[in-house]
């Protein structure tokens, strides 16, 4: 007898190689079930391949996915608890809206209708016009509207809010919230757009040319690292011996990211130095961390100084 | 409810593809043969009429089996659907409904026959080399023509969405290859009259098995293929 359930994904040593490329570079990942996931990564990073992967719908060079403990590839049991709708999903050349949701009710047990009709109110989706003939964020919207009222137990959201304006991702961050605490399942959120889901995450995954380079509680993230900023010399001597991600100067006066977890005492100190300790936003520190990983040949470094 | 059954309704979620347009084929393309026929004058009207408008329907299966794979696979991928399970509920909705389509064949063929070739001396269903055969090989080789261009177009559309435009290029010059080398052996073994005495002799039953053989090195290749394509 297993004395805790397998994890809702786990991925062991994966690696997708392309002709030119190796898209997946041995990436291993544990994720929990209903939890927030947010896979960041910059474009070409390796996000959509990881996730077609764990989806069933592509496959690994080498390596393994186990979705609760099972290989999702052409497997129906374990597929039926997953919905990914890709950002450059395909329909039916024929089908209009409301025909891919009579679809996936068909396949999705835990479809909810009622949902679903509230989210084509929010998103003003024109229902009867071919997919074909919908705009980028009403094409988007179908695929967030599929993905939210499927309410699989595993749900993957592709960049689901390409083309929609602001007030209709507002919406979509709002429902997919509410409807999370309501039906608390697994959701990986992959994105660019950080600052704007930031809230939304519990965990973060960075991916950066195939490797993954962080992979840390969104919270525990958020006060791993700092911009202390002052006059450069008192700066200097503050940092010393840590990390640094970022540094600007402007005249004496210095802006430097470093790394750390700041105690009381250090805090204190910084006070006394007349140093401003204030913290990094989490696509600053995104963007920081993928840049640090490119002059470091691997992303272990920062892995084991978070710990 | 069987997840292959559901992929069966999907397919049928828009009922034109596969319902609406064959029948909309059959019968504009029965009546405008009639409406011909009715137009002859009557020196042309001596004798049998033949036409052959009742192939229209299944020159629209093939390209049914291009669509119903390119149009809904990527789809049923987002669906959480299967390769095998999207396989055998597009193919089992398909044998279906050409099984239907076969049996309807008959049943025109003896409608015709009893109307005196449909008042016209006019052979358009129950033409006189299959006519001759009992039922079951009737509609067993009515089935087997609709499923081979249904799998034509299925396999087609299977090896372009897995190796695109190089891999149907390879396997149309493969397929020639392979015809141009069996016209070769025929020509270098002087086998020619040998050849055209078998197919002479060739009954609708025999041609109806070589035809299903090959549905089903189609179908096997289509699978094949299909298991390790992605959208």
């Amino acid at each position: 007898m297993e004395a805790t359930p397998a994890p809702a994904i786990e991925v062991r040593n994966l690696t997708k190689t392309y002709r030119e490329a190796n898209a997946l570079d041995s990436v291993s990942l544990s994720l929990e079930a209903n939890r927030i996931y947010g896979l960041l990564g910059r474009n070409g990073a390796g996000k959509t391949t990881l996730m077609s992967i764990l989806s069933g719908q592509g496959f690994p060079t080498g390596g393994q996915v186990l979705i609760h403990g099972k290989d999702p590839y052409e497997n129906d049991g374990t597929l039926a608890r997953i919905c990914f709708i890709r950002e450059s999903q395909r329909y039916p050349d024929d089908f209009n809206a409301r025909q891919a949701f009579r679809a996936a009710a068909l396949f999705f047990a835990n479809w909810d209708q009622e949902l679903a009709e509230r989210l084509i109110e929010d998103f003003a989706l024109p229902t009867k016009r071919r997919i074909k003939k919908l705009s980028r964020g009403q094409l988007s919207a179908v695929g967030v509207i599929i993905g939210m009222a499927a309410r699989a137990e595993i749900t993957v959201f592709d960049e689901p809010y390409l083309g929609l304006d602001a007030v209709a991702r507002q919406i979509f961050y709002d429902r997919l919230v509410e409807d999370y605490s309501l039906h608390p399942r697994t959701i990986v959120l992959s994105s660019h757009l950080i600052d704007e889901i930031a809230n939304l995450l519990e965990h973060v995954v960075v991916i950066d040319k195939g490797r993954i380079i962080l992979d840390e509680d969104a919270d525990s993230l958020r006060g791993s690292a700092f911009a202390v900023t002052g006059n450069q010399e008192k700066v200097a001597a503050f940092i010393e011996g840590r990390r640094v991600l970022h540094r600007d100067s402007l005249g004496s006066l210095a802006s430097v990211t470093i790394q750390a977890r700041l105690g009381a005492t250090e805090r204190a100190m910084a006070a006394e130095l007349g140093l401003e300790i204030s913290p990094v936003p989490l696509q600053q520190l995104v963007v920081r961390t993928t840049m640090a990983a490119q002059t470091e040949p691997r992303g272990d470094h920062y892995q084991e100084a978070l710990k | 409810m069987n997840r292959v059954v559901k992929v069966a309704r999907m397919q049928l979620i828009n009922k034109w593809s596969f319902l609406g347009i064959p029948m909309v084929i059959l019968v504009a393309s029965t009546l405008m043969t009639f409406a011909i026929w009715a137009l002859l004058p009557a020196s042309a009207r001596e004798g049998t009429l033949y036409s052959g408008s009742g192939q229209a329907v299944m020159w629209y299966f093939l390209a049914l089996g291009i669509q119903s794979l390119t149009f809904t696979f990527p789809f049923s991928q987002a669906m959480s659907v299967s390769r095998r399970t999207f396989y055998l509920g597009t193919l089992g909705l398909f044998a279906t409904i050409a099984m239907g389509y076969a049996i309807l064949y008959y049943l025109l063929g003896l409608v015709e026959k009893a109307t005196g070739g449909w008042g016209f001396n006019g052979q358009l269903f129950a033409l006189g080399w299959i006519a001759g055969n009992n039922a079951a090989i009737q509609i067993l080789f009515y089935f087997v023509a609709m499923v081979l261009l249904f799998m034509i177009g299925f396999w087609a559309a299977t090896v372009y969405m897995r190796w695109k435009a190089t891999g149907l290029l390879i396997a149309g010059i493969g397929f020639a290859v392979v015809l141009l080398g069996l016209v070769a052996l025929a020509t270098l073994n002087d086998a020619w009259p040998q050849v055209g005495a078998w197919f002479a002799a060739m009954q609708v039953l025999g041609l109806s098995i070589v035809l299903g053989g090959l549905c089903v090195l189609l179908a096997g290749g289509s699978y094949l293929t299909l298991r390790r394509a992605t959208t």
